[in-house]
């Protein structure tokens, strides 16, 4: 393996050819692997355009600002309706055990609901890019 | 030619200075890390899923996960080998799970631009490349990965070693038992001619 990589120092490679004058089963490994180099290494993978790679960061970066803006857009969401059912309890007595249940249960739902939607839009935007792709 | 860049020159580029502009959060200094791995990010992937879409897709997404996670990532180290795990996560659970929705695109391997050094070498017809390619898509990720870097990467041991996480030495066996599997597997299509062999 080392030697057909040409891995080996000058000594193993003598070494090892020294070997392989006498050893038939090395021989014949060697022999093998080296007609699968010969076919791998006649071919590399397809160099997509340079087209590919110019899209390629922007397409990162519009995901990165689009995902910074989603987090944004959550966070100030559920922000806001705990501020605002804090409050609308508050209007109705003092807090109790009872009512801050209430509020829990009202996050919850809030958040299943972003979630999702959230869901919903990627699983959009997937079958829309597999349309294109077609 | 992208496809036998060494990893080392995709690093050099990417100054320590760079690694933590980025990971303060500067968009700029990722934008340089992207454009200096993408070409590396994108092909192992290929070789991992075995087409280039969901590559491209899934090393996109590995690169935004990344970013993400870049409080975890120590600019002491070198940033491919770190951001090869999120990369390779990704491609393994998309090979396992349902999402997979494209099949193995078998016009990916193409006659090697520089093969003309060796004129009694056969020039090999499309139908062999897809075969070789269906071979290697058919072992197991472990295999295909480092048949990638080692075949369509020419990189040395040492380098494949520092990327994967593991010794020298097991480069040296996986690569063996990787080479013999795909042998196997070219030898039951059979439609690549000349590694019939004598078993
Ligand atoms: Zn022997």
């Amino acid at each position: 393996m080392r030697y057909l990589d040409g891995e080996m120092t000058e000594a193993e490679r003598t070494g090892f050819e020294k070997h392989l004058e006498d050893c038939d089963q090395c021989r014949r490994a060697l022999e093998e692997m080296r007609a699968l180099r010969c076919l791998t290494g006649s071919v590399a993978m397809k160099d997509p355009t340079d087209r590919f790679w110019e899209d390629y960061w922007k397409s990162v970066y519009r995901r990165i600002e689009r995902k910074t803006a989603w987090i944004m857009i959550v966070i100030g969401a559920v922000m806001l309706l705990v501020y605002e059912m804090s409050r609308f309890v508050r209007f109705f007595g003092e807090i109790t055990v009872e009512k801050t249940a209430a509020v829990i249960l009202g996050v919850g739902f809030a958040l299943l609901l972003v979630s999702v939607i959230r869901e919903r839009a990627h699983q959009y935007k997937t079958d829309r890019y597999k349309d294109i792709q077609r | 030619m992208y496809s036998r860049m060494k990893m080392m020159d995709a690093e050099a580029g990417i100054s320590k200075d760079v690694l933590i502009a980025w990971k303060k959060g500067n968009v700029r200094a990722f934008e340089m890390i992207v454009k200096n791995n993408m070409r590396m990010a994108y092909s192992i992937a290929l070789g991992l899923v075995g087409n280039p879409d969901d590559a491209k897709d899934l090393s996109q997404e590995a690169f935004i996960a990344a970013h993400h996670a870049r409080k975890s990532f120590d600019v002491k180290k070198p940033f491919f080998p770190w951001f090869y795990r999120i990369l390779k996560n990704r491609c393994i659970n998309f090979i396992l799970g349902k999402r997979r929705r494209r099949e193995i695109s078998l016009d990916v391997l193409v006659e090697r631009e520089d093969h003309g050094a060796a004129p009694d070498r056969l020039v090999m017809k499309q139908e062999n490349r897809e075969a070789l390619w269906r071979a290697l898509q058919s072992l197991s990720p472990e295999h295909r990965e480092i048949i990638t870097l080692r075949e369509f990467h020419d990189m040395p041991y040492r380098e494949i070693a520092a990327v994967l996480s593991i010794s020298e030495g097991t480069v040296m066996s996986r690569l063996y038992y990787a080479r013999r599997a795909l042998l196997k597997a070219l030898r039951r299509d059979g439609a690549v001619h000349g590694l019939e062999g004598d078993e």
